[in-house]
């Protein structure tokens, strides 16, 4: 899956130290994001959000005249778009303060490059979703606009349960998601008792996505933990 | 302070019913009492009766046999005193000799209202004479001037009533600024009692240098934490700076292999670092109570198989395979716990085993709910620990919650956090060797909060 679109945002960058930004900016750009700007106080992120036009940014908490809280109200009033806060903050209510008010996630730091990079390319492949995107598995593709997958040359539609769990699979590529976040992703806030129905689901999915379903190479069991979507080329 | 008033209701509720109660008892003790000290009718009535009984036979009186015998049982005489002759005319035998035989009509005034001799006499109508009985001397008290004024005796049932209100609203005016003066003294412990459930500040006077001390207690554990808050947090940037650039150095393709080494050294032991402020935030509030502990129903087995899948996403090292060994039947374990704090400490474990072990292990993880208990393990099949270490593990307090001065060598804040976590939780924490021949940690949590 092809995610260099996500490269062309433009990112907007707030924190007061200065050493800091470039750091960041260092980080981003050696990823391939080539379109940063940088504000150090809420007044200057205003300013810059409103010529710029930014589509995503990532605050720091604390701001000489403000707080980013604050400034994220103030931003996404114009325009929304996704929002990371890096913080060195790590108590709770911060954390829970910022998700309340539509923060798509938090970092407190120090932070390793690779932690950041993952969570905004998350963020971005979230929020921003390529045109009809295909993934490709080994011996078929998925269609998740279309719900349907396609499997030697065959059109097979995906029912809105089997599209839910494929699609949280699929948000986590390449990494393990457990039972109870994908009886979450299609049952909602209280999925307890699922279990049997997701294991009958995802052997239905098995059956569309793989060449031979009990052999499957694209969605892997992980034994009492939960399944994993191996994507090509990611 | 709605409960003083109430106090006072349900007080002066009891003091009138009592007494009331106390009256009416006294009324009854009263009635019983009169009753049974004078079995015998009244002797007027005797009087009348010995009376009645008496006949003429030609001209001897003679009184029945019946009345007689009672007469002389009760050590009573009785005269008949003829109403022409103004003489005795009959006499029982037991008449004193002091007892005159003729009287006049003063005479007759005089000992119906009192005495003959001392005797008190009590008198009944006979055909033609006044029966007279003499009862044993101090053995009735005669009322000599028995009138009263009639308006008096009208008001009575009134005057009755209106005294015994005044009484009840004496003793209430009297029991009123009694226990006023008592409850106001009781106020503050009671207000402060109040306090207490609410969770409020209690104030009491004589605890004031109590009071004092324990607020700058508070105030020091407060700083205490700040401190420690501030610190943490003044470090977090700076060291952001020292992780990223050598996070960016150690995959630095121009580097050489050697460099990177390096900067993969100062990645790691930022890492450490992170932990270390981490850890130090979370111990001390915790420690001090200012961590809030906000429990709510969830799936232990779903909380604990998240963290583990969060290691093994985390691209740890190859080095360290965890094994998710939770029974496949068991798929729910309902409990009120704070999610991110039994996160932390099942990440804490996890994260011990690796330190414990540069060489490698494998990481056991399981969920078991046996009677009433939750048992979250967590084991390795790393270098483990001697029995001494693991002694002193359970038993000995950290360093940071020791009173005393201690010269042990100091240890990381991980299971230090683990031991408050579990404990804020009513559970318990169990270090034992492995059955891998490692180091294995027991968190057990009651199934019912």
């Amino acid at each position: 899956m092809d995610f260099d679109y996500l490269k062309q945002k433009r990112i907007l960058l707030v924190d007061d130290e200065q050493e800091l930004l470039d750091m960041v900016v260092s980080i981003l750009n050696e990823d391939g994001f080539q379109d940063i700007k940088t504000a150090k106080t809420v007044s200057e992120a205003v300013t810059v959000s409103d010529t710029y036009q930014p589509e995503f940014a990532i605050l720091d908490v604390m701001l000489p005249d403000g707080n980013g809280f604050d400034l994220m109200e103030r931003l996404k009033k114009t325009a929304d778009y996704p929002v990371l806060f890096l913080t060195a903050r790590g108590e709770d209510d911060d954390k829970f303060r910022g998700f309340g008010l539509g923060a798509d996630d938090y970092m407190v730091k120090p932070f390793l490059p690779k932690e950041l990079l993952f969570r905004v390319n998350a963020i971005l492949r979230r929020s921003y979703k390529a045109e009809n995107p295909l993934v490709k598995l080994h011996g078929s593709k998925i269609d998740f606009e279309r719900a349907e997958v396609l499997k030697n040359g065959e059109h097979i539609s995906l029912t809105a349960k089997e599209h839910d769990i494929l699609a949280a699979l699929y948000r986590n590529a390449g990494r393990i998601v457990t039972i109870d976040a994908l009886c979450e992703a299609a049952w909602g806030d209280n999925p307890f008792g699922y279990e049997n129905s997701l294991m009958a689901h995802i052997r239905r999915i098995r059956e569309k996505i793989e060449e031979n379903p009990s052999q499957p190479v694209s969605l892997i069991t992980m034994k009492g933990l939960g399944y994993k979507l191996v994507v090509e080329g990611k | 302070m709605k409960s003083v008033p109430k106090l006072i209701r349900r007080f002066v509720g009891i003091m009138l019913l009592s007494s009331m109660l106390l009256i009416i008892l006294n009324f009854a003790l009263l009635g019983i009492y009169t009753l049974n000290q004078s079995p015998n009718s009244s002797p007027w009535i005797t009087a009348q009766e010995v009376a009645d009984h008496l006949s003429k036979n030609e001209n001897e009186y003679v009184l029945s046999e019946d009345t007689a015998l009672e007469l002389q049982n009760t050590n009573v005489w009785a005269i008949l005193i003829d109403n022409m002759a103004m003489k005795v005319v009959w006499q029982t035998d037991n008449l004193p000799e002091t007892v005159p035989m003729s009287y006049t009509i003063s005479d007759i005034a005089s000992l119906t209202r009192g005495y003959i001799d001392g005797y008190p006499t009590f008198t009944g109508e006979a055909e033609n004479g006044l029966v007279v009985l003499g009862y044993p001397k101090e053995s009735f008290w005669k009322h000599m001037w028995p009138s009263w004024d009639y308006n008096l005796i009208a008001n009575l049932p009134k005057t009755v009533l209106s005294v015994l209100v005044i009484n009840i609203a004496l003793i209430f005016i009297i029991y009123v600024i009694a226990n006023s003066k008592l409850l106001k003294s009781v106020k503050p412990i009671v207000s402060g009692i109040q306090a207490l459930s609410t969770n409020e500040e209690v104030y009491i006077k004589t605890s004031d240098i109590l009071q004092t001390q324990s607020r700058q207690l508070r105030k020091r554990e407060t700083a205490r934490t700040n401190w420690i808050a501030g610190v943490s947090h003044d470090i977090r940037t700076p060291l952001s700076m020292v992780m990223g650039y050598a996070g960016q150095l150690e995959n630095d393709v121009q580097l050489s292999e050697n460099n990177r080494q390096k900067a993969a050294v100062i990645v790691r032991q930022s890492k450490r670092m992170r932990n270390l402020i981490n850890d130090l935030n979370l111990a001390s509030k915790l420690e001090y109570n200012m961590q809030p502990i906000n429990p709510e129903r969830q799936n232990l087995i779903a909380v604990v198989r998240q963290v583990v899948v969060d290691f093994i996403n985390m691209n740890i090292d190859e080095k360290y395979t965890i094994e998710w060994q939770t029974n496949e039947t068991l798929t729910s374990c309902t409990a009120n716990v704070d999610k991110d704090l039994i996160r932390r400490a099942v990440s804490n474990l996890i994260q011990n085993s690796m330190n414990h072990n540069e060489q490698g292990c494998q990481i056991f993880v399981r969920v078991i709910a046996e009677n009433n208990v939750y048992t979250v393990i967590v084991s390795d099949d790393g270098v483990g620990a001697t029995d001494e270490q693991i002694g002193k593990l359970n038993n000995t307090p950290h360093y940071m919650v020791c009173d005393e001065k201690t010269t042990e060598q100091r240890h990381g804040l991980g299971l230090l956090i683990v031991k408050q976590i579990i404990f804020a939780h009513s559970g318990k924490m169990l270090i034992k060797h492995s059955d891998y021949g490692g180091f294995e940690v027991e968190l057990s949590l009651p199934m019912t909060m």
